[in-house]
């Protein structure tokens, strides 16, 4: 999928493989392909295998495929991946990009801005699950979150709603990941040349015109960069949903955690063939619009 | 252009934003102190204690709250970080010292290796399950969950030490060659101690990775709880303010993991400093 977008360097012929080269890729590309590519095939394979109630057999069949397409819960679970991925892919350049054009362009102290993005790394060196749970008692009935608003007067009763509910899995997944669109869209603002931005200002633009004509495209490989750390993450995601939703919300990482625990292994290899191919989709066609290669 | 207006807000802004990110963390340490065993995961505090810490190390009167199995599953998530760690970590520099120089096929081993991060845990697991099935090979923390966190961290330290080695200088290298020094002596006395700060960043990044990961290990570690997996099955029982307070120590320890680590990369940059001294002196 991603090789769609790689370009051979134009400037220098690329020599053949040497012995020492091969020597030093050799066992990082074995391990690659045994570990990784193998258990991808595997999975593809196994997604046609013959399931019967208590166990599995390698007789090939289409079965697996069609009862996954024909069964409400495994659809709803698709549609509810595809929905939840777009909403937090939403919310986290909504949430992410304003702090990043702070950090990234008006901060003009070097130390300042390094902090300030330091500041928003060390909630990850807490435990993901620990920050998953962490929103429990944020968002529950008794939570601090309604507490607060129930001491101030907003509202009368507990807002329920905000825990076991899809609300509270795109609030914590937008926490969690939002980071990883801060990150490269602030690095991608801290490389414009301040003397552009200077230069119309002196030409009389405005913050806005400045804004739409500089600054917003300049920081598109960011967003880009940042959406596929997301995307990535959050079509792959299951603890998320368990922990916040009370088993109300379930993507497609659900699904294949449930059926490898009943032991349905052709149904869960299948949910995780739909699953790898809309990645691959997403992934290919945000790469299209970067080199992902270039932009390191 | 009206930037200062614009300026405070996007500071306020930001500083919600931090509020943001921080908040479920600040009421998770201030819950790790509820009483216990009475007191519950949310406010009001009704008494300050450390009972859920105590509880933590079996220091407790025994209650119907059972305490959280990460004994072991501590020292196995550490044995599995360190192997990983040192794993990854050769097969990073190695794979980045091949690709200084440009071959033909480098674009498909680079998303071959990077593909390893990309792919979501939960697919790379199962994958690895079924491999495991068919081929009759039994499933531990330290076989088939390794190999998986190898290839989730071995493309971070690729391309950490791609990142060092594009700012390196090979003439000091080609002068150690030209002067008959073997390649092997080269690299062990020239070439390592100047990458070694990217060594380091690659060190944490997979020790860290490996110790939180948990998709990956899922599916593929079999019996065997690790330290994420053992807080995983905290997720379908009711929660109890002992997971906080082990949320608030495992933070704790990545703090001090993250204090050696900038010790040790001060000493070195030190240490390049004063060769760089005595070279001139």
């Amino acid at each position: 999928m991603a090789v769609i977008s790689y370009t051979t360097p134009l400037s220098v012929p690329a020599a053949r493989v040497s012995r020492r080269e091969l020597w030093l890729l050799a066992p990082g590309v074995i391990w690659m392909m045994l570990f990784l590519v193998l258990p991808i095939l595997m999975m593809v394979y196994v997604s046609f295998w013959t399931q019967t109630t208590f166990k599995i057999e390698p007789t090939l069949t289409l079965k697996s495929w069609a009862t996954f397409f024909t069964s409400e819960t495994y659809l709803s679970a698709l549609w509810t991946t595809i929905r939840i991925w777009l909403t937090v892919l939403v919310a986290t350049i909504v949430v992410g990009y304003p702090a990043a054009l702070f950090v990234g362009l008006f901060v003009k102290n070097k130390t300042l801005s390094t902090g300030l993005l330091v500041l928003c790394v060390i909630p990850f060196w807490t435990s993901f699950l620990i920050r998953v749970l962490a929103w429990r008692p944020m968002l529950g009935k008794e939570g601090a979150i309604n507490m607060i608003l129930m001491k101030i007067g907003i509202v009368q009763h507990p807002i329920e709603v905000l825990l076991f509910s899809e609300l509270s899995v795109i609030i914590g997944m937008t926490q969690i990941y939002c980071v990883f669109m801060v990150g490269p869209i602030a690095f991608m603002l801290g490389r414009i040349d301040p003397s552009v931005i200077e230069a119309a200002q002196d030409l009389g633009a405005s913050f806005g015109r400045i804004f739409r004509t500089i600054i917003l495209p300049l920081s598109m490989p960011g967003v880009v960069v940042g959406s596929i750390f997301v995307s990535v993450m959050v079509l792959g995601e299951f603890a998320t949903s368990a922990a916040l939703s009370g088993r109300k919300v379930n993507l497609l990482g659900n699904i294949i955690v449930t059926q490898v625990g009943s032991l349905k292994w052709a149904f869960a290899a299948v949910a995780g063939v739909v699953l790898t191919i809309i990645m691959g989709a997403v992934v290919a066609a945000l790469l299209r619009v970067v080199d992902l290669r270039k932009e390191l | 252009m009206n930037a200062s207006g614009i300026k405070f807000g996007l500071g306020t802004y930001t500083a919600l934003f931090l509020v943001f990110l921080y908040g479920p963390l600040v009421v998770l340490a201030i819950l790790s102190f509820q009483t216990g065993p009475e007191g519950g995961p949310q406010f009001p505090i009704i008494e300050w204690s450390t009972y859920w810490y105590k509880h933590l190390f079996g220091l407790t009167p025994p209650s119907r709250i059972s305490p959280l199995p990460i004994n072991e599953a501590l020292f196995r998530s550490m044995a599995l970080a360190v192997m990983t760690m040192i794993v990854s970590t050769v097969l990073g520099v190695s794979a980045a010292q091949a690709f200084r120089r440009k071959f033909k096929g480098s674009g498909f081993v680079f998303y071959l290796i990077v593909l390893g991060m990309m792919v979501p845990g939960v697919l790379v697991g199962l994958g690895m399950a079924l491999v495991a099935n068919s081929f009759g090979i039994d499933r531990h923390w330290w076989g088939t969950a390794f190999v998986l966190h190898v290839v989730y961290t071995f493309p971070f330290a690729f391309l950490v030490m791609l990142a060092i080695f594009n700012r390196f200088d090979p003439s000091v290298e080609e002068a150690a060659w030209s002067l008959g020094v073997s390649p092997a002596r080269t690299f062990r006395k020239i070439t390592f101690p100047l990458i070694f700060p990217g060594v380091l960043s690659a060190m944490l990044f997979a020790f860290t990775l490996s110790y939180d990961e948990f998709s990956r290990t899922l599916f593929a570690s079999g019996r065997d709880l690790t330290l994420p997996l053992a807080i995983y099955g905290t997720f379908s029982v009711e929660v109890h303010p002992n997971v906080f307070a082990f949320g608030v120590l495992t933070t704790l320890f990545s703090f001090a993991l993250l204090g050696t680590y900038a010790a040790l990369m001060t000493l070195s940059v030190r240490r390049a400093k004063q060769m760089a001294i005595q070279e001139e002196a």
